[in-house]
């Protein structure tokens, strides 16, 4: 993608939905894009699809440009857009399946093992027979996924596909889609501002913040930027308050947690210092670990803050 | 190309007949509003010397008119009704392009209505006692291009309310444009053969009231009827590629 800008107009203002922005997808790489609500994440998808035309900027996908070959890319690339949509709710989960292969141009004989891997695989098999409207959300949003195999397209772009789930609901679906991403060997582009989506099933991650993209690397690396010396103390006894005073005047931040407390170090040799003020109240330390950045506070400091390089 | 057309072929007729029910209660209002015109101009015009002429009419008139709101809604209120569901950007996604995608809609909505006015249009003709003249090669002959031409205008505004969405009222204006279309004596005022659907209607009209097959017909009036067809098709589905860019344009396409 190179320097894509869009931008909607009305007759009252004018939005920059996405503002120049340009990144490479290689293949069979997992790349999630994330942002907040109004970030452009919907709006590159769909540039991308073919489904938005763009002011400005030109969109490749091997090496052909997006609105020029939309056939040969349409063969390619299989798409979920805003969760539970997408689908015929009057008809069933196989009869979905069956049409939206035909569709790509497969006769449903080719495709009923593949059908009844993803059934099983999603967990529709019993519910196979039934409307899709008859079925709860997360049922609903795990058809439209499954549509979105079956065209059975070595691209994928999944925007939001855990939008509105219930927490058990979204983690099958998650464990899901990283199976078969990974098994298919499949070039994903997962949209989304649930973060354990992309830190569980993405390689890289995008961020997104007004249309501009703030970070674009590996996770881990996007961690390393807010690492910090941080350590969880769990203990016995109670802390008491003029032990909880100095430690938050002589360390960098402490937060208190039911038995337990996380402090961040300006120096590794402050730890000596923490332990001597700890048993000068003979407080009993039960364990002692060192904290690693978890990947929504990296996003959240990556929101509030500027541009990564 | 031939799986994608058989996959929308068996997708309209599943949503179709889903609802047995609704779909029967659908053709038993369309055969009541039949009766209720029927019963009406009975009681109004039942002893004019035109009687039986003019019921033929409201026959072949009827069911044309019924066809063309099926060919019609199926255009402007599905695609509608996709956009709201978000369907409509998976048809847009089909390797066929989207305008072979339109125009298998189109043949699978012909051939499935067909299959539905058929049974209606004996039970009119049973209804009046005036058993019209079938001759089904003329008839397929005269009705594709005439159902065509409304095809045509279903896809304009079709692309209208890809674009402007909430325009139903619009729609339901159409339909009544379509009793005009039908009224309109097309034999006897040049620019009306011009005009979708009433050159047509009168070819059908004359096919089935005095078995007139079509080539006994005079072929400048199928050529006339052929050009009609042609140009409203296309010109429709053009229409409704360049509201198709524009709802791209402005990022309407599947919204709502």
């Amino acid at each position: 993608m190179e320097r894509l800008t869009k931008i909607y107009r009305s007759r009252r203002k004018e939005v920059r939905a996405v503002d120049n922005i340009s990144f490479d997808i290689s293949k069979n790489e997992i790349v999630g894009i994330l942002g907040p609500n109004g970030a452009g994440k919907t709006t590159t998808i769909k540039s991308i699809l073919g489904l938005l035309i763009p002011d400005e900027g030109e969109i490749f996908i091997s090496g052909r440009k997006v609105g020029t070959f939309d056939r040969w890319i349409y063969r390619n690339i299989a798409a979920v857009l805003e969760g539970n949509r997408n689908v015929y709710w009057r008809l069933t989960v196989r009869e979905n399946l069956e049409f939206f292969a035909g569709l790509q141009g497969y006769k449903p004989s080719e495709l009923k093992e593949k059908i009844d891997f993803l059934l099983q695989r999603f967990g529709l098999e019993s519910r196979q027979n039934d409307q899709v409207r008859t079925l709860s959300r997360g049922m609903q949003q795990k058809v439209a996924v499954a549509v979105a195999f079956i065209r059975n397209t070595p691209i994928l772009f999944l925007d939001e596909p855990t939008l509105g789930l219930d927490v058990e609901s979204s983690l099958e679906l998650r464990k899901t889609l990283r199976e078969l991403a990974s098994e298919n060997l499949k070039t994903v582009l997962i949209s989304s501002h649930d973060m354990k989506v992309v830190e569980e099933i993405c390689e890289r991650v995008i961020i997104l913040k007004n249309g501009r993209i703030i970070a674009n690397d590996r996770i881990p690396n996007l961690k390393s930027l807010f690492r910090t010396i941080a350590y969880k103390i769990v203990y016995e006894g109670m802390l008491q308050e003029e032990l909880k005073t100095r430690l938050k005047d002589n360390f960098l931040n402490v937060t208190f947690g039911k038995m337990n407390f996380v402090v961040e170090l300006k120096r590794t040799e402050d730890i000596y210092d923490l332990m001597d003020l700890l048993r000068s109240y003979k407080i009993q330390i039960k364990s002692l670990k060192a904290e690693e950045p978890d990947f929504e506070r990296v996003y959240i400091e990556l929101i509030k803050g500027g541009e990564v390089n | 190309m031939k799986q994608v057309f058989f996959s929308i072929l068996r997708k309209e007729w599943i949503t179709t007949i889903r609802y047995p029910m609704n779909f029967i209660s659908s053709l038993v209002s369309i055969y009541l509003i039949f009766f209720l015109i029927f019963i009406g101009y009975k009681t109004v015009g039942g002893g004019g010397p035109n009687f039986g002429q003019n019921l033929e009419s409201i026959i072949v008139g009827f069911f044309l008119w019924t066809f063309a709101i099926a060919a019609y809604a199926r255009l402007s209120w599905g695609l509608t009704s996709e956009s709201t569901t978000g369907t409509l950007e998976q048809l847009y996604m089909s390797p066929v392009g989207f305008h072979w995608i339109s125009v298998f809609i189109v043949i699978s909505d012909f051939l499935i209505s067909s299959l539905l006015e058929i049974p209606i249009l004996f039970l009119m003709m049973l209804t009046t006692g005036k058993w019209l003249h079938i001759d089904v090669i003329t008839l397929l002959i005269l009705f594709i291009p005439t159902i065509g031409s409304v095809y045509g205008i279903g896809f304009i505004s079709g692309g209208i309310a890809l674009v402007y969405k909430r325009i139903q009222s619009f729609f339901q204006v159409l339909q009544f444009l379509f009793v005009i279309l039908i009224m309109i004596p097309a034999h006897e005022t040049t620019i009306a053969k011009f005009l979708p659907l009433s050159f047509g209607t009168y070819l059908i009209h004359e096919s089935m009231t005095q078995a007139v097959p079509f080539y006994r017909m005079n072929p400048a009036d199928l050529a006339i009827l052929y050009t009609n067809f042609l140009f409203y098709f296309f010109l429709g589905l053009w229409i409704f590629t360049r509201f198709e860019y524009y709802a791209r344009k402005k990022g309407v396409l599947g919204h709502y």
